[in-house]
């Protein structure tokens, strides 16, 4: 069994998207559901989170967007930037949290007290730009914690893989002419799903170019299609590019029972997937691995869903 | 939509006794591949593509092997000798639609803009429209594209847009086309949001079928090029 750490914070549900938002506290809780039903929690290690440093949000983000982001928040306001992007007053304090939260368990794998971890963590942060809040996301978690593994633990190259049904326009801006942080993601086209980016032919700028690949899918697609997209564009490009850590962007929202795409993901798709994400870790990166959740929106299918990607992170 | 919104407004243009060397230079050094050809006053009298300087060029080497002259032969080529007199222009009262099958019609890759003395005031391209109609389409900014078939009957798409409106989602574009079924019509919503299964729940439940974006197809033109 590896030693697999669960970032989970009660903290997390503070974050309230007032009401017809898909992206709920009630989503945590089925997580949390799942992998209790699993009887998962004796063999995880649970993380805490806590408050991140300033200046690893900065690392991402211009400091003129936090302040934004803060004032928006402290005075009430229940939208920033786009009507998409609902939120609280605690809105602000918990992303934070959840940046916190994602270094910690980063300093758990590097340091060898854990081998992989799951992130559970809320808001979500792939389509977050520099300077924008954007689709329900606030901070890019998942960039901000590229940048901690490159700058506080000296990591060289860092492979992400998002696998969330929509395009993570805002981690491949913020790393689409460096090179050291390849990025990839699968995802319904952009011409028929949110964000409208991702196409084939974006593929990174100046020194970052063909560091990143898209793998825009047709609406409708499935299991098969999937897996063969995976295996022809994005094994090929980590061989070349040979990351020293992988993290991943989670969204559970390609599902077939998920309404937020035309894409037609089995459970079971989900679990192939993470057995061939551990299968890379076990390859370039001594099988550490880092995922973080981003979108995910089917109450129903989130418990089984959540349970099975744990299983398969404690999987020898 | 008018073309004075959408064109180019610093136009190089270029003389009639102007040789096709200079032409060919202008071309060059603006990255451009459309010269008006201008008498006083800016009143047009001609175009010359890249294409017209290209073909007028190889000619004059095999020419001037016969010659035996070098440069001189280029040098008496002028822009008059092969430019497309009169050429096909939009005003700048025109529209933006005028200029797509004006465009299509004449098989050109722009229309220099004049105004009602026949003088340049701009030149609209193939690369202006593609820009314009990014804008049109909303797809510059993030969004999220719904299809609905509608009745054709009065009121209908309104009652869409209404319905859309009502979640508080904001339209990039609106597309209505043609639909298989003559009585219907498909409407193309590119709605600025991620939020978008609250909303296709609500169409669904006001009884709205939902296109299957992979069964659509639109129509190809039979003779396009
Ligand atoms: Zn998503």
């Amino acid at each position: 069994m590896r030693r697999t750490g669960f970032l989970f914070d009660r903290r997390f549900l503070l974050h309230e998207t007032g009401p017809y938002h898909p992206e709920t506290p009630e989503r945590l809780d089925a997580i949390y559901k799942g992998i209790e039903e699993g009887g998962l929690f004796d063999k995880l290690t649970v993380i805490q989170a806590c408050r991140a440093d300033d200046a690893w949000i900065e690392s991402v983000h211009d400091k003129k967007y936090i302040d934004r982001f803060r004032d928006t928040c402290v005075a009430g306001r229940k939208v920033l930037d786009y009507p998409d992007n609902q939120m609280c007053g605690d809105t602000y304090d918990i992303a934070y949290l959840a940046v916190g939260g994602i270094l910690k368990t980063i300093d758990k794998v590097m340091d060898g007290t854990l081998d992989n971890a799951f992130c559970a963590v809320r808001p979500p942060g792939h389509h977050a730009e520099i300077d924008t809040a954007m689709g329900f996301c606030y901070f890019n978690n998942v960039a901000i914690a590229a940048r901690y593994l490159q700058q506080q633990w000296q990591i060289g190259r860092v492979g992400i893989v998002d696998f969330d049904v929509h395009h993570g326009n805002g981690t491949q801006h913020i790393f689409e002419k460096d090179a050291s942080v390849f990025y990839y993601s699968i995802h319904q086209h952009p011409s028929f799903a949110y964000p409208g980016t991702g196409r084939e032919f974006e593929t990174g700028s100046g020194k970052g170019h063909g560091f990143t690949k898209n793998s825009p899918a047709l609406p409708g697609h499935s299991d098969s299609d999937y897996q063969s997209l995976i295996e022809a564009d994005l094994l090929p490009a980590f061989e070349n590019f040979v990351p020293e850590m992988i993290l991943l962007s989670t969204g559970f929202d390609a599902h077939e029972d998920d309404d937020m795409s035309d894409i037609n993901l089995s459970t079971e798709w989900y679990s192939w997937m993470m057995e061939k994400m551990i299968e890379l870790a076990d390859k370039y990166s001594n099988g550490r691995l880092i995922s973080v959740l981003e979108g995910g929106y089917c109450l129903e299918r989130l418990p089984e869903l959540a349970r099975n990607h744990v299983t398969i992170l404690l999987q020898d | 939509m008018f073309v004075s919104r959408s064109m180019s407004r610093k136009v190089v243009t270029i003389y009639k006794d102007a040789t096709v060397v200079e032409a060919r230079e202008k071309l060059d050094k603006h990255h451009i591949r459309h010269l008006p050809v201008v008498e006083k006053d800016d009143i047009l009298i001609g175009i010359v593509t890249d294409r017209d300087v290209r073909s007028a060029m190889p000619s004059v080497h095999l020419q001037s092997g016969h010659l035996n002259g070098d440069g001189n032969v280029l040098a008496d080529i002028k822009v008059k000798d092969f430019m497309t007199i009169a050429p096909a222009v939009v005003t700048l009262s025109d529209t933006i639609q005028d200029a797509l099958l004006l465009l299509q019609e004449k098989r050109v890759g722009a229309l220099p803009v004049v105004d009602k003395q026949g003088r340049v005031k701009g030149i609209l391209s193939v690369r202006d429209l593609m820009r314009t109609f990014i804008q049109v389409l909303g797809i510059g900014e993030p969004g999220t594209l719904v299809g609905v078939v509608v009745e054709e009957k009065v009121g209908q798409l309104k009652k869409v847009v209404d319905a859309i409106t009502e979640e508080e989602i904001s339209f990039g574009s609106v597309l209505v086309a043609k639909h298989w079924d003559k009585n219907k019509r498909a409407v193309f919503a590119y709605l600025l949001t991620l939020n978008i299964s609250a909303v296709k729940r609500k169409l669904a439940k006001l009884g709205y079928e939902l296109i299957d974006p992979m069964d659509w197809a639109i129509e190809q033109p039979s003779n396009s090029d």
